[in-house]
């Protein structure tokens, strides 16, 4: 007998997207679809290590989902009967019903309704997150809380009224017209970038960084992408996150912050990177783009230069700061801003880098102010550096960057 | 679906006031364009929809203990720039948004109806 639990966990990480968008295609019960495929789950749990996994697991946990539903339906009070369905388009009406056994390509608009249904603009995005991470991911709500920084009630709360608003409002599961989809799929791009950096750099919490969110928003761009893989608003944040993901094993050192420079390049996953690469240089990046995919080009083509530099004094920062000159007129961002500070004062030193400062402030943000002091601290103006140390520890929610910027301060000669 | 679609505000369109009389007849043609985008569309139906006369003809009633109290003005902010309104039949939010791309930009509700059993 295989591992049977371990078989049972990839067919739901792989398969559970697929199997929510046929159930939901079939009853259109937004509110049944993820308990009855949860206990379809668990009855695998069960059963599969006693009598062995089916020969076609998926449509086992499939069947038995579809059995968990109509077992309630039945035994649904009549009122209940009369709550509004999820909307489908005309399109699928027409189909009906249709099984596991159905070519590749329906069940394949069947995800990517799914996909645009939980990333709808008429969602908030929070909940657009975390409804993707849930219905398109299968990752367990109590996870996606914890990812979330909330309490597991709060997120299964949040889920509940997106689920709630999506039939409510009349949110289709449904793909829109062409002239419509790339506008949408932007959306999801956002939504997935959202998922992405909620893990990368929280703002508040013990945890610098956590990777697993990270995976996961990475996950998602690839089951999209597989489905429109020309996108080149997708294509690029791909290749932006895979950059950023490489380095997640260099940036946390015995718990404490480790700067870019100060990495173990060997520690990066340079197979991430090789992606990355070939991504970037994919032909449909070159041409005409959007305002968003444009930024997210810009980005990782920033990040790019630092994961392809040998060693931190090899950085070609002349390149970095052109890249950002560009992002800024596509981008005009703060946080842009301040990163291109930082370039400017690695290219022409800190004096240069303290006047791309001026004036720039990120609301509810300590890093300007960090960067400041460390610009100030290389400038030598030791008392104008503490004061901005000062302020930055003030500002600074996350536990793990506020022990970085004391031991910073600290480090200053004594004034 | 049933949707009670309310023009709250001028949002990024001038205020019909302040419209020369071509801008006044360009905002006219595109309600024209909306009501034959939305007969061309299959599931969709205007079922009601009409221009609303300024706010300072709007009365609100409200009923406390029996006796019917009447004001002058809109109930709330809300509506005190409300120009219009449909009431639409249509399949779903997205072909609903995608109509009313055609209208000038003004910032809309849009608000499913239910129905009631009596």
């Amino acid at each position: 007998m295989g591992d049977a639990s371990g078989d049972l966990e990839q067919v739901v990480r792989e398969e559970w997207g697929r199997l929510v968008a046929l159930l939901l295609a079939q009853f259109r019960r937004l509110d049944l679809v993820e308990d009855a495929l949860g206990d379809a789950v668990e009855a695998a749990s069960r059963t599969w290590p006693a009598d062995g996994v089916p020969a076609n697991p998926p449509a086992w946990l499939m069947t038995a989902a579809r059995r968990r539903v109509l077992d309630k339906l039945r035994t649904e009070d009549v009122a209940r009967r009369k709550e509004p369905l999820l909307l489908l388009d005309a399109e699928q009406h027409q189909e009906g019903v249709r099984t596991m056994a159905d070519a590749g390509s329906l069940v394949e608009d069947d995800v990517l309704r799914l996909v645009l249904m939980c990333a709808h603009p008429a969602l908030a995005p929070e909940a657009a997150s975390a409804l993707s991470l849930r219905l398109v991911l299968g990752v367990p709500t109590a996870d996606i809380a914890r990812l979330f920084l909330v309490p597991e009630p709060t997120m299964a709360a949040r889920i509940t009224r997106a689920k709630k608003r999506i039939v409510g409002a009349g949110i289709p599961f449904a793909v829109p017209d062409a002239g419509v989809l790339p506008e949408r799929l932007e959306i999801v791009a956002q939504t997935a970038y959202l998922t992405f950096t909620a893990g990368y750099s929280p703002g508040t919490g013990p945890d610098l960084l956590r990777a697993d969110q990270s995976g996961e928003a990475i996950r998602l761009v690839r089951v999209v992408l597989g489905l429109r893989p020309d996108e080149p608003a997708l294509v690029a944040l791909l290749a932006l996150m895979l950059l950023q993901h490489s380095r997640r094993d260099a940036r946390v050192g015995d718990g404490r912050l480790v700067l870019l420079a100060d990495q173990d390049r060997t520690r990066w996953h340079h197979d991430e990177i090789a992606e990355a690469t070939r991504l970037l240089a994919r032909p449909h990046l070159a041409g005409p783009l959007t305002p968003l995919a444009a930024s997210y080009v810009l980005q990782a083509r920033i990040a790019a230069e630092h994961a392809t530099a040998p060693s931190a004094e090899e950085t070609r920062w002349d390149r970095v700061v052109g890249l950002y000159d560009v992002l800024l007129r596509v981008a005009p961002t703060p946080s842009a801003r301040l990163a291109r500070a930082v370039a400017v004062a690695e290219h022409h030193g800190p004096v240069a880098g303290l006047d791309a400062l001026e004036g720039l402030e990120v609301p509810q943000s300590h890093r300007p102010a960090a960067v400041r002091a460390e610009l100030l601290s290389r400038a030598g103006d030791v008392d104008a550096a503490r004061a901005a140390y000062d302020q930055a520890i003030a500002a600074c929610r996350n536990e793990v960057e506020t022990a970085f910027l004391v031991a910073q301060r600290d480090a200053l000669p004594a004034g | 679906m049933k949707y009670l679609v309310l023009l709250i505000g001028d949002g990024a369109e001038k205020p019909w006031s302040e419209q020369t009389e071509e801008e006044q007849g360009a905002a006219m043609a595109r309600f024209g364009a909306f009501g034959d985008a939305c007969d061309a569309r299959d599931g969709v139906r205007i079922l009601a929809g009409e221009a609303l006369s300024g706010p300072r003809d709007a009365t609100v009633m409200r009923t406390t203990d029996g006796r019917v109290h009447l004001t002058d003005g809109p109930y709330a902010e809300v509506i005190e720039g409300m120009g219009g309104f449909y009431l639409l039949e249509a399949p779903d939010l997205d072909v609903v948004v995608e109509l009313l791309r055609v209208l000038p930009p003004y910032d809309i509700q849009i608000h499913p109806t239910v129905d009631v059993e009596l």
